[in-house]
Order: structure tokens, then sequence, then C-alpha cells
């Protein structure tokens, strides 16, 4: 067998192991190990790699920002700004139809705003929100999709945890990357918006309306949510300023928002050994992968199979647009049983080569940014996709009296629009570019 | 057994968490001091050093309980609707499979360790010895593997007697 063939071959048998359930940093890892064996024809190089590569890798600066990120976002879970964002949005937006709905959206596009995960959020914002749309009369399938979509608005909108691993993978810049992803975002929220206010209309028993709340009060509500615009301009403005790294500015973050779980009463010992048990477990199974994808990427390299692969590409004469198309289809078919991160990980390696080779009419940095967010709302869009969507069980699981295949049905929406706002995006990518140039 | 090993997981755990509080503070005093350095303060000398070092120290130490909650990234909806009795299996083979990694990663980060030591590399800036920082990962790496070891041996004991101590499916997160 030659080079090429043994990394071509390791990706059916990679998907064999993660498909019968192997964890998947573990799958590429073995994969890796054992395909550099192959290769090199000698276990001395993998001896000599994992002296240090586990290390180095775990020690990575630009990776850094992971756990502190993942630290912020549960000092912000336990800091009851979940609770003042959702009053802030349900007092301009109650009122109309389904604003409660909206309400949770905004609230979770807020609460994006300060944290990178996804699955915080919808959690987060779940605790909060879910009790109120049961009490003002929602129907209970368009209170877990609406919560399970608005969870995904953790990663779109910046700070996110997948971009920084993007980021990583493809030498971007991570600042520019933010930026990048702040109207993409924005159109998420908006987008979602939509959604509800049709929903309410095909559907509309499954939503109550809110008396209107007088101006004043409106903006007393919002006024006491500065918290969390001032951590978000502090962080994600500081890294694009240059005043510090990312790193540095997760840690700004993650000790502005300790500091206002703290001050709010919030942060008692106990919470803040939670948060840091579920930061310790976050953490190690996001580096795992990492790990796993370093050595699988590495013996891809040395079999040189992306680069094959990327020629092949090319010299089939595709055009640009149908290759990025079947990278998006790829991605939302893989996104109904992966995780975000894993694919990534594992196809970056892979994709970014071919896109780096084709013309898309863009400087080769811009492309790399416009890309990543692309990958980013395909990647998410996983999350809502039944039948595996990590938030779809999530908030399902908070609200025991919704069958999960009323999620299903009434997530399908948010789902419409999703691709809706992939193909605009894709068509236009100045949308994404304009705040960089 | 059980609760002494949730203890060692746990205890580890807490001791990646002071140790990311501690460099997320020394982060803050840095870009404090760097702000202030008209008034002749300064970053704190070597942070950069430090916060690699100290991550990946909490990154070992975090390792313990990701493998005791099941919380490592898996595919599941292939393999749910078997009966338990086969998920069980696999579930063992898979974690056996993880020590044994576990163990040889923690084997070759000793070695990287004796390396380090031999040839005296240190870092540039504050010149600390690198062994160290392999040796401050090593400890949580040994607990790693033990960790991993009883975790295998318990889901092999959940094999033979159809009883499961933990969950089959773990929380995974993003």
């Amino acid at each position: 067998m030659s080079n090429v063939e043994i990394g071509l071959w390791s990706f059916p048998v990679l998907l064999g192991m993660i498909f019968l359930r192997a964890p998947i940093g573990l799958a590429m890892l073995i994969c890796g190990l054992g395909g550099m064996w192959l290769v090199t024809g000698s276990p001395n190089m993998i001896l000599s790699k994992l002296k240090y590569e586990t290390y180095t890798t775990f020690s990575s600066y630009s990776l850094s920002i992971v756990p502190i990120f993942l630290l912020m976002g549960h000092f912000a879970g336990i800091g009851g700004m979940s609770r003042s964002l959702f009053k802030a949005a349900e007092s301009w937006l109650g009122h109309h139809k389904g604003g409660t709905a909206m309400a949770a959206i905004g609230a979770c596009a807020g609460f994006g705003a300060i944290c990178g995960s996804s699955l915080a959020t919808a959690a987060t914002m779940g605790q909060v929100a879910l009790p109120e749309l049961r009490r003002a009369g929602y129907a209970g399938g368009l209170s877990t999709a609406t919560l399970a979509a608005g969870g995904t608005l953790g990663i779109l909108i910046p700070p996110s945890v997948v971009l920084v691993v993007y980021a990583t993978l493809t030498e971007q810049n991570i600042a520019k990357l933010f930026l990048a992803a702040f109207v993409p975002g924005i159109l998420a929220a908006i987008g979602y918006l939509i959604v509800i206010a049709l929903y309410v209309r095909v559907y509309p028993e499954s939503a109550g309306q809110q008396p209107r709340v007088p101006y004043g009060e409106r903006m007393r509500a919002l006024i006491s949510v500065w918290p969390v615009l001032l951590i978000f301009t502090a962080v994600v403005g500081g890294i694009y300023w240059g005043i510090f790294t990312p790193t540095e500015g997760a840690s700004v973050g993650a000790l502005g928002t300790g500091l206002i779980a703290w001050a709010s009463g919030g942060l008692s010992f106990a919470k803040f050994r939670e948060a840091l048990i579920a930061t310790a477990s976050g953490t190690a199974m996001i580096f795992f992968i990492v790990l796993g994808a370093a050595f699988f990427n590495s013996f891809l390299a040395l079999t040189q199979a992306p680069q094959m692969i990327s020629a092949f590409v090319v010299e089939q004469g595709y055009g640009p647009w149908t290759v990025l198309a079947v990278i998006l289809i790829i991605y939302l078919i893989l996104g109904c049983v992966m995780d975000s991160l894993s694919m990534i990980l594992l196809t970056i390696p892979i994709f970014f080569p071919m896109m780096t080779s084709l013309d898309f009419g863009l400087s080769q940095e811009h492309m790399a940014i416009w890309f990543g967010i692309l990958v980013l709302i395909a990647v998410e869009v996983g999350l809502i996709t039944p039948p595996v969507g990590l938030n779809l069980f999530v908030i399902n699981a908070m609200d025991r009296t919704t069958p999960i295949v009323k999620t299903y049905s009434a997530v399908m929406w948010f789902v419409a629009s999703d691709i809706i706002r992939i193909v605009i995006l894709a068509a236009f990518p100045a949308i994404t570019l304009f705040l960089l140039t | 057994m059980e609760k002494f090993v949730r203890k060692l997981a746990l205890t580890s755990a807490y001791a990646g968490g002071t140790v990311l509080v501690a460099l997320v503070l020394m982060t803050c005093v840095s870009i404090v001091g760097r702000a202030f350095a008209f008034a002749g303060l300064g970053p704190v000398k070597g942070d950069f050093e430090l916060l690699e070092a100290g991550i990946a120290f909490c990154i070992f130490a975090f390792l313990p309980i990701c493998q005791l909650k099941a919380a490592h990234a898996t595919v599941d909806v292939f393999t749910s609707p078997l009966p338990d009795g086969v998920n069980r299996v696999l579930i063992a083979l898979w974690e056996i499979v993880y020590a044994a990694v576990m163990a040889f990663i923690a084997w070759r980060l000793y070695e990287g360790m004796f390396t380090k030591f031999q040839n005296g590399e240190t870092t540039f800036l504050i010149q600390f010895p690198i062994w160290w920082a392999y040796a401050a990962s090593l400890i949580p790496a040994a607990i790693a593997v033990a960790v991993a070891v009883w975790s295998a041996w318990d889901r092999c004991r959940a094999v033979a007697t159809g009883r499961d101590t933990r969950p089959l499916g773990g929380e995974a997160s993003h």
C-alpha cells in the first residue's frame, strides 16, 4: 500500500471506530499513531514525537484561551446576568405576539456576547426562560426549539471557542475572525426573530402575549444589563484594538464576570467549585480531541493525502462554488451525528488547502476568514439538527413535559433560517468582510 | 475504592482549576502592570511562559474528572439502538484502550522530562528549566492513568454484572 492509500484508508477506519462509540479524540489519536507507524515502518517516530507533543499541544498559548473562556461562561451563568438580560429583552419585546420567545432569543444573543459556548448558553438561558415561557402560555415545542436555536448564538456571536480552534488550525488572526463573526451573528438573531414571528402566525395558539411595559421601566431594565456590555466591549474590543492578546482578553473577561457574579451574591464557594468542575471536564474534552487531531493530522501530512485530495479536486475542474457547496453540505450531514469541534478538527486540514487552491476572487486572508465563518455556521446548525443535536437534548432534558418530536418539528423552522443565512453569506462575502476593510 | 478514585479525580480538577484562576489573575496583573509602565510598573516577567507551563498542568489535571464523568465526546447514535449489553462491551473496550494510551502518553512524558533534564533547556525569559514544567504535568498525568485504569476495570465489572455504576453516555460540552 502506498502512503497516500494508507492516508485515504485511515478515514473509513477512523469513522468506523467513532461510530462504534470510541471517544473521538481517542479514535483520532490511535489512527494517527498507528498510521505513522505504518508509513514510517517503525515505532521510532511516534515514540520520539510523543515525548514532547502532548506537552506542547496542552501548553499552546493560542489555545490557552479555551479554558479561560469556558470559565468565563460558567461564571456568567451563575452571575444572574442571564436573568437581567431576559427581563430587559422581555420588557421591549414581550407585548408582541410571540414576544417572550423573541425575548429569549435576544437574551441568548446578549449572553452569547460573554459566553463562547453554545451548550452553556442554551443551558443557562433555558433555566431562566423556560419557566417564563410556560407561564406565558407558550407551546412546549416552540419554547424548547427557541432556546436550542438561541443557544447556537453562543458560538456565533464572539467570543467563540470554535473560532479560536479554527484560527489556530488555519493560522488566522483571532481578532479579525471575531470581528467578522459579529454581523453574521446579529443576522442569525434577526433570522430567529423572524422565524418566531412567522411561526406564531401559522400556529397562533402556540404563543401568548404580555402586557405592554412603560418606557421608563424598559430603559431601567436595559440599563441593568450594563455589565454584559462592558465585558463584551472590554474583551472583544480590547482584543481587536490590540490592547491585549486574545488570552489576556479572555482573562480580563473571566475576572470581570467572576467579580460581577460575586457582587451579585451568586458566586458562593459551592457554585465556584461547580464552575471549576464544569470548566475542567469541558476543557479536558476539548483538548483531548485537539491532541488526537494533532497526531492524526501530522500522520495525514506525512502521507500527503490532503495535498493529493486537493490537487485531485482542482484537476477535476469543479467550480469553486460547487466545491464550497459540497463542503457545506458535508458539514450539515456530519453535524447530524457529530459535535462541532470534532468536525472542524477532522475536516479543516483537508478542506482548507482545497479552499486556498480555488479562486473566489478574494485575498487569501479574506477567503480564510469568510470560509471560517461559513464553517462556523454550518457546524453550529449541527447542534440543532435532529436526531443528534446536543442543544436539543440539553433543553429537552429541562422540560420533561415536551416530547422530543415536538422540539424536532419546531426546530426545523430555525434550521431553515440557518440554511438561508448560509446561502446568503456564501453568495455575498462582503456581508462578513466589510467590517474588516 | 470508588470513593478514593472520585476524590482523586476531584482533587486533581480543583488543583487544575486553582492554577487556572491563578493564571487568570496573573495575566490581569500583568496587563495592569503594562498599562502603568509610565509609573515604573511593568508586566509580570515571563508571563507567557508561566501561562504556557501552567495551562499544560491544568489540562492534564482536568483529564481524570472528564474520564470519570464519561464526558469525552462520542457519537452514540449508531450504537444506542443496540442492547445495553453490547454498549457496555464497547464502552469497556474503549476504556481499556484509553487507559493503555494514557499510560503510553504518561510514560513518554516522563521520557520527555528526562531528556529536557539532561539537556538543561530553559525558557527564554525567566530561564526556568523546562523539565520542571514537564515534572509538574507528570503528576496529574499519573493520576489520569490511575483513574483511567480504575474506570476501565469498573466498566468491565459492569459488563460482567450488567449493572452500571455510572451512566453509559456522558455529557459532552462545547
